[in-house]
């Protein structure tokens, strides 16, 4: 795992993950603010969803490339792969409701 | 070994696979053989899980596997080239290769097939033939056991694919276990040590195919 993490595959997941979660916490503060709540709040359900909105997308984008098959041939499940992503969403998610 | 054993799938209510056997053995480099749609890249798919079959079974070394997923085929030896490119565009060689962590010897690998110029260059700026190349360097030096090759040669000039030939024939002849599919049936004499013949998604074994008239390797010639 320590080798997948610091690959330079898994950081351009990373990359890509970081872009969907900035327009997941976009529409997400937006749709908050229309309904009168705080909109960088974190809300542990709703965060939830949009992790696996997230995730969703992103494994479309591995999958349309093939990539399942480079990660399935080094021996790695998609989902194990991915799975560091949920922490990053939540670290993110916190780190921005503490500053707001 | 891989086997797939009494393979059905019906798509789109068409039979794509008709109770089709095909195996890999070790030490020998076994071909898939049929026409563009006779249903080898189908039956690769169902090997390596990426397509789940309405009946028949996988089996590895004789043991059937329950639901075949790659990753966990991978894990057991397995190498699978699919029939479109499937490396990361945006990475070079050498940042695929990283991810067999440090311990890996790799070099050889990309030196047998000539990668070693294009290891820094991105995958997307290769050509066709040297993609291939580089897909087939990052198999090798995974050190598989089995290796199902979709087409490794397609569209690949002479000169590659003689350096392709000469590494699948070291690597069986190292032990492992190759069934690749290919439709050029020339090549596939020189290449080959077994062969099965696929047509509209049956597969048969063709003894001697090599002395034998191409007419004869399908379903056609009586038995």
């Amino acid at each position: 795992m320590g080798v997948w993490l610091t690959s330079a595959l898994f950081r351009s997941y990373l990359r890509r993950f970081i872009l969907l979660w900035i327009v997941g916490k976009v529409a997400n503060a937006a749709t908050a603010a229309v309904v009168g709540l705080p909109p960088l709040a974190f809300r542990p359900g709703t965060e939830l969803v949009v992790c696996a909105l997230e995730l969703a997308v992103l494994v479309a984008f591995v999958r349309r490339a093939n990539e399942d098959i480079l990660l399935g041939n080094l021996r790695l499940r998609l989902p194990v792969a991915l799975a560091p992503l949920v922490l990053v969403h939540v670290a993110l998610s916190l780190a921005t409701s503490l500053l707001a | 070994m891989i086997s797939g054993d009494s393979i059905t799938l019906r798509l789109g209510g068409r039979a794509i696979l008709q109770s089709a056997y095909v195996d890999a053995v070790p030490g020998s480099i076994t071909a898939l053989v049929g026409r563009s749609g006779a249903g080898k890249t189908t039956l690769f798919e169902v090997l390596v899980g990426r397509r789940r079959p309405d009946g028949g079974q996988v089996r590895w070394n004789g043991e059937r596997v329950g639901r075949p997923a790659l990753p966990a085929l991978a894990r057991r030896g397995l190498f699978y080239h699919p029939d479109r490119p499937w490396l990361a565009v945006h990475l070079s060689l050498a940042d695929h290769m990283q991810l067999l962590g440090t311990a890996h010897d790799w070099r050889g690998a990309v030196d047998a097939l000539g990668a070693t110029a294009w290891l820094g260059r991105r995958i997307g700026t290769l050509s066709g033939g040297e993609l291939r190349l580089a897909e087939l360097a990052l198999g090798f030096a995974l050190r598989p056991t089995v290796a199902l090759l979709d087409e490794p040669f397609r569209g690949l000039e002479p000169r590659h694919r003689d350096e392709v030939a000469t590494v699948v024939r070291r690597f069986a002849a190292g032990g492992a276990a190759v069934l690749y599919a290919d439709h050029d049936v020339h090549a596939v004499r020189g290449t080959a040590d077994r062969l099965f013949s696929i047509e509209q998604g049956a597969t048969r074994l063709v003894p001697d195919f090599r002395e034998r008239p191409l007419h004869e390797w399908y379903h056609a010639w009586p038995t």
